[in-house]
């Protein structure tokens, strides 16, 4: 029986189960209300988005008609599409590539000083992107990066690495230490321990982790919209081209932002597919 | 497991794959990576532009109206006023070669050509007799120029004024002259406002540009100044502690309180548009370009309205100035098709080709910066509620004396022409913004606003 | 097993003398791993840092434009004669400490409530990670407009349903209004990490604590609570050190001023949000950077938990 493996929680009545569930879907409903409502208006007609709140109303696409219409010159929503695609895929894949030896190095089989390289990942957080905004702008230009993928691409890589490096190391430390001498026992190199042991057991971590990654490096507005302005303009500078500063848009921007973030929607679907309890385990046994 | 070998491969595989995607993202130099493009004689050109409709319009048109015809391709980075401030600024500053062409206005246009950051455009629209230098209107060319030289050409202009809906106030027996007092126009409001329909909307956003407009327009005309000047146009001291800056924020915020629309201190010209045409609030001062909103054939409220001068006091004139303008930064290495493209933007025969082209139709043609443009039949058909009020307010507005007393730095109505404006203007506003939030006293944020605005030391 | 395979290793080197003692190639087998995502970050991150200190001893400024001139420390000491650094710094922390909390209660509670099997998991996931997935531009305008607004938002509307009168969210309580919309973007991705925390327990531990006789709540207490510990305090710490960097929801929902204006935002206005004086905004920034560094070395070390490590060989 793969697959599900805690069909409740130990000791629990059935009714007691049930009304868990409920409950799970009431707070659910709740807490998505702004994200439904903003799906909602996203069918509206301007007017109707910017008044009192309308729950019955003319529904139309002409909003997502709006934002998709695309022009010569202008952003479009396949061009913003494309790059972001491609920044994301490739500066996650980069680093989840990096982030789990890295982990395994700092939970698994320890260097001396990990505590300190810890610490450093995370440093590397603290100054405030409107300001390293400037070093960065400046080595773009002169490195010619600005206004191309790669250069997002690298500097996705550096903000996401810490998180990766931290989340990872958190879930490595969770595995039992006697698979992972087991499968060196058995002549396993890293790569060996990691396909056999590792990410199986680690794979809700991993799957939580990459969709982090992936989220962050989707949404991230403030560098895309000051380094690629022009060229390599990602899907957020796009929906914010729907903003207006003289006129109505929110059903416009509503219609944009449902659009932007049906890929992350479809990668969260799949990454909590992956978290479920026991599958890892099951399959170790 | 053999799963998660292919897992690895595949994701190698991808990063590679990717590397060399990353190679044909786009750079600089090259075209789009989209569309077609590059005909022999043509090139690109990287313009910036904010996202107001008529820019969107021009920039659908581009590429049937001015592609064709030039080869020049044409690749636009629409972007909201904050932002887009943020990257020309840096852009045309700090030698960014990114753009070609960027929108400015005339708070930086005179400061950036002044410190010779910008290319001047007089000698290229004086020999191009096409161009008709001498329609656009001689307000808006000033505000652009210093030292006689245009540095900017007018795409967009607009002034403020009053828009009120005539039906409310004649039902209240309120009567609005053409050129009221703000004294007049507080009465009215105050007479006029009830729970479900507010007197008049007034910004309340902090921004140099939100709020700071607008008060600055009623401070103006209350006789108060932000700085005072020295003789040689310098900021001498701040002006803030005075009687007269007192009573100017005193009364914008009394008037706020007492007949002033819902959420106040959030609200600017988009929320202001919302609530009037939602018959939320029955008066309101702010931007001309509202008037074409307002009358558009899909505004509720449309041909209800009636159109005053900005209000004043103690001035004859107190409507801002603000104008949307293109700019050739001096780091750009394509200058020539850089001023093509200014030429048909600006020049008069894109506003005869837009009408018939753009959505909001006639109407919806960039106002204020030609005089021809109010000559246009289907323009003064189609606008005949507005173009009117729209010409005399920009014709009026007192850009090189706005106040009762001298300024320091280059002309400016709505803000004080000086580099520091920004930082004190945004600052200052968000003191006075929480204080039409009901959060603080109007004695503590002029306090701190005395305190930010005297750190600018000339 | 390191001896074989140290002399496996020397095997293979058979007709060379052995260059290193096994000792050595273990520890530089364990630093391998580590290496390319460590430099890849040194050269990301340190380069752009020690920019940043260069500039921040420069009185550079960007408009008018003008020669940059090294001038020490002044910028430091305007930092600490700066009238509204203090309530910036105050509003950071209130915005930092108030949405971490909150979300990790919440998400905590989620985790628990979605990590039993019921019709249509899947999906209540989903939905409940959807505030995460927005821009946070769009979050912040779309509570701005349609949740806290007086005259048009749903929140006003429903307490006008039940008589009571609207209220000014954003403008009367700028830090809760950006704390809460915080607290709901924020809940998914402390949910996500309880989530997975939870996943990793393993279930044979929870059926040999069932066949001893424990209730329900007491294996909840004594296992599932402490198991969840470690990553209650990494998302602490990765939720503390995201929220205080953010701006952009401050410059959606309130453009700023005395309760929203926080740090990041502070240091915005000082550069590219008007200010245009690169050289103190580059110093504030290096002074939030060293205390950070401060705030963060006291509190992991009280967090001990996080940082337990197995210091096997």
């Amino acid at each position: 029986m793969r697959g599900d493996r805690a069909p409740r929680v130990v000791g629990e009545r059935r009714w007691v189960n049930v009304s868990f569930g409920a409950l799970a879907w009431v707070v659910g409903l709740i807490f998505f209300f702004p994200v439904f409502w903003m799906v909602l208006n996203s069918f509206k007609t301007e007017q109707d988005a910017n008044t009192s709140p309308k729950l019955f109303f003319h529904p139309t696409l002409d909003r997502y008609k709006d934002v998709t219409k695309s022009a010569g010159g202008l952003l479009s929503f396949g061009e913003a599409f494309t790059n972001s695609a491609v920044i994301v895929l490739v500066s996650v894949t980069i680093v989840m590539l990096l982030a789990i030896p890295a982990a395994y190095a700092l939970a698994i089989r320890p260097v001396p000083k990990w505590r300190d390289v810890l610490f450093f990942f995370i440093s590397t957080k603290f100054l405030p992107i409107v300001a390293a905004i400037l070093p960065i702008w400046i080595l773009g230009r002169n490195l010619d990066l600005l206004n191309t993928r790669l250069g997002l691409i690298i500097l996705y890589v550096g903000i996401n690495l810490p998180l990766a490096v931290w989340m990872l190391r958190s879930f490595f430390q969770e595995i039992p230490r006697e698979l992972v001498e087991a499968a060196e026992i058995d002549g396993a190199g890293l790569r060996g321990q990691l396909t056999s042991v590792i990410l199986p057991i680690a794979a809700p971590g991993i799957a939580a982790t990459a969709l982090l990654c992936v989220i962050f490096a989707w949404n991230e507005f403030f560098y895309a919209v000051q380094l690629n302005p022009v060229h390599g303009s990602t899907v957020p500078i796009w929906v914010t081209t729907n903003v207006s500063t003289r006129g109505d848009f929110l059903a416009k921007l509503s219609a944009a932002s449902v659009l932007a973030c049906i890929p992350v929607v479809l990668a969260g679907w799949i990454a909590q597919k992956r978290m479920i309890r026991g599958l890892a385990m099951g399959a170790i046994k | 497991m053999r799963g998660t070998r292919a897992l690895s491969v595949s994701a190698a595989l991808l990063a590679v794959v990717g590397v060399i995607a990353t190679g044909c993202g786009g750079s600089d130099n090259t075209g789009q990576t989209s569309g077609g493009g590059g005909k022999s004689k043509g090139g690109s050109i990287n313009v910036a532009i904010v996202d107001n409709p008529q820019m969107k319009d021009i920039a659908k048109l581009t590429p049937s109206l001015f592609t064709k015809r030039t080869g020049i391709k044409v690749n636009y980075t629409i972007l909201d006023e904050g932002t887009l401030r943020q990257v020309t600024t840096r852009d045309v500053a700090a030698g960014g070669r990114q753009f070609d062409v960027a929108m400015i206005g005339p708070y930086e246009a005179p400061q950036f050509g002044k410190s010779g950051s910008l290319v001047d455009l007089t000698p290229m629209a004086q020999s191009d007799s096409a161009y008709r230098l001498g329609d656009i209107i001689p307000a808006v060319r000033n505000a652009l120029s210093a030292d006689g030289k245009m540095y900017a050409a007018p795409f967009y202009g607009e002034s403020s004024f009053l828009m009120y809906r005539k039906d409310v106030l004649d039902k209240a027996g309120v009567k609005i002259p053409l050129h009221p007092t703000w004294d007049q126009v507080a009465a009215a409001a105050r007479k006029v406002n009830t729970a479900k329909m507010a007197g008049i909307c007034l910004r309340g956003k902090p921004g140099w540009g939100d709020l700071g407009a607008s008060f600055t327009t009623v401070l103006n005309t209350f006789g108060g100044t932000w700085w005072s000047a020295k003789p040689d146009g310098s900021v001498d001291k701040a002006q803030v502690n005075t009687p007269a800056f007192r009573n100017a924020l005193q009364f914008y915020v009394n008037l706020v309180h007492d007949a002033g629309e819902k959420d106040a201190a959030n609200s600017s010209f988009n929320e202001c548009l919302t609530q009037y045409k939602d018959s939320k609030v029955a008066m309101w001062y702010d931007a001309t370009v509202a008037a074409g909103l307002l009358e558009a054939s899909d505004s509720a409220v449309k041909g209800k309205n009636g159109y005053a001068f900005a209000p004043v006091e103690k001035t004859k004139a107190a409507g801002w100035l603000w104008t949307w303008a293109l700019a050739i930064p001096k780091t750009s290495s394509k200058q020539d098709l850089a001023w093509q493209y200014i030429s048909w933007a600006t020049g008069p025969q894109y506003l005869k080709a837009a009408g018939t082209r753009i959505d909001g139709g006639w109407a919806a043609l960039p106002p204020g910066t030609r005089k021809s443009t109010y000559e246009i039949p289907q323009y003064k058909k189609a606008a005949a509620a507005f173009a009117g009020p729209t010409l005399s307010a920009i014709a009026a507005a007192p850009i090189s004396n706005p106040g009762t007393t001298k300024r320091p730095g280059l002309p400016g109505v709505q803000y004080v022409g000086i580099p520091q404006f920004q930082d004190v203007g945004n600052q200052c506003t968000q003191q006075f913004s929480a204080v039409i939030a009901g959060r603080t006293s109007v004695d503590s944020a002029l306090g701190n606003c005395q305190d930010v605005a005297s750190q600018v030391n000339s | 097993m390191d001896a074989a395979a140290g002399t496996a290793e020397a095997s293979e080197q058979k007709p060379r003398k052995l260059i290193s003692p096994p000792r050595l190639s273990e520890s530089w087998r364990r630093r391998l791993p580590l290496l390319p995502a460590l430099l890849i970050m040194i050269v990301l991150t340190q380069v752009p840092f020690v920019m940043s200190i260069y500039y921040s001893l420069t009185d550079w400024h960007v408009v008018p434009p003008g020669p940059r001139k090294f001038v020490g420390l002044d910028n430091y000491s305007h930092l600490f004669s700066d009238h509204f650094f203090g309530s910036a710094v105050w509003v950071s922390v209130q915005l930092a400490v108030i949405p971490v909390l909150g979300s990790l209660v919440l998400g905590t509670a989620f985790a628990l409530l979605l990590d039993r099997k019921f019709i249509g998991r899947g999906l209540v996931r989903t939905l409940l990670i959807t505030p995460f997935l927005l821009m946070p531009v769009v979050v912040g305008l779309i509570w701005k407009n349609q949740m806290f607004n007086d005259l048009y938002g749903v929140i006003n509307w429903v307490v006008g349903k039940l008589g009571g009168t609207p209220v000014d969210f954003v403008a009367r309580h700028p830090t809760m209004a950006i704390a809460v919309t915080l607290i709901w973007q924020w809940t998914p991705f402390m949910m996500l990490i309880m989530l997975a925390g939870l996943q990793s327990q393993p279930p044979d531990v929870l059926e040999a604590a069932k066949v001893d006789g424990a209730t329900p709540w007491g294996i909840f207490r004594q296992l599932t609570l402490a198991h969840l510990r470690p990553y209650m305090e990494l998302g602490i710490l990765l939720g503390t050190i995201y929220l205080i960097q953010v701006y952009d929801l401050v410059a959606v929902m309130t453009g700023g001023g005395p309760g929203s204006t926080n740090v990041p935002y502070f240091v915005f206005q000082k550069s590219i949000g008007g200010g245009w004086e690169f050289g103190q905004a580059s110093a504030y920034s290096i002074v939030v950077v060293v205390f950070s560094i401060i705030i963060a070395t006291v509190s992991l070390r009280v967090l001990s938990r996080l940082l337990r490590g197995e210091e096997t060989v």
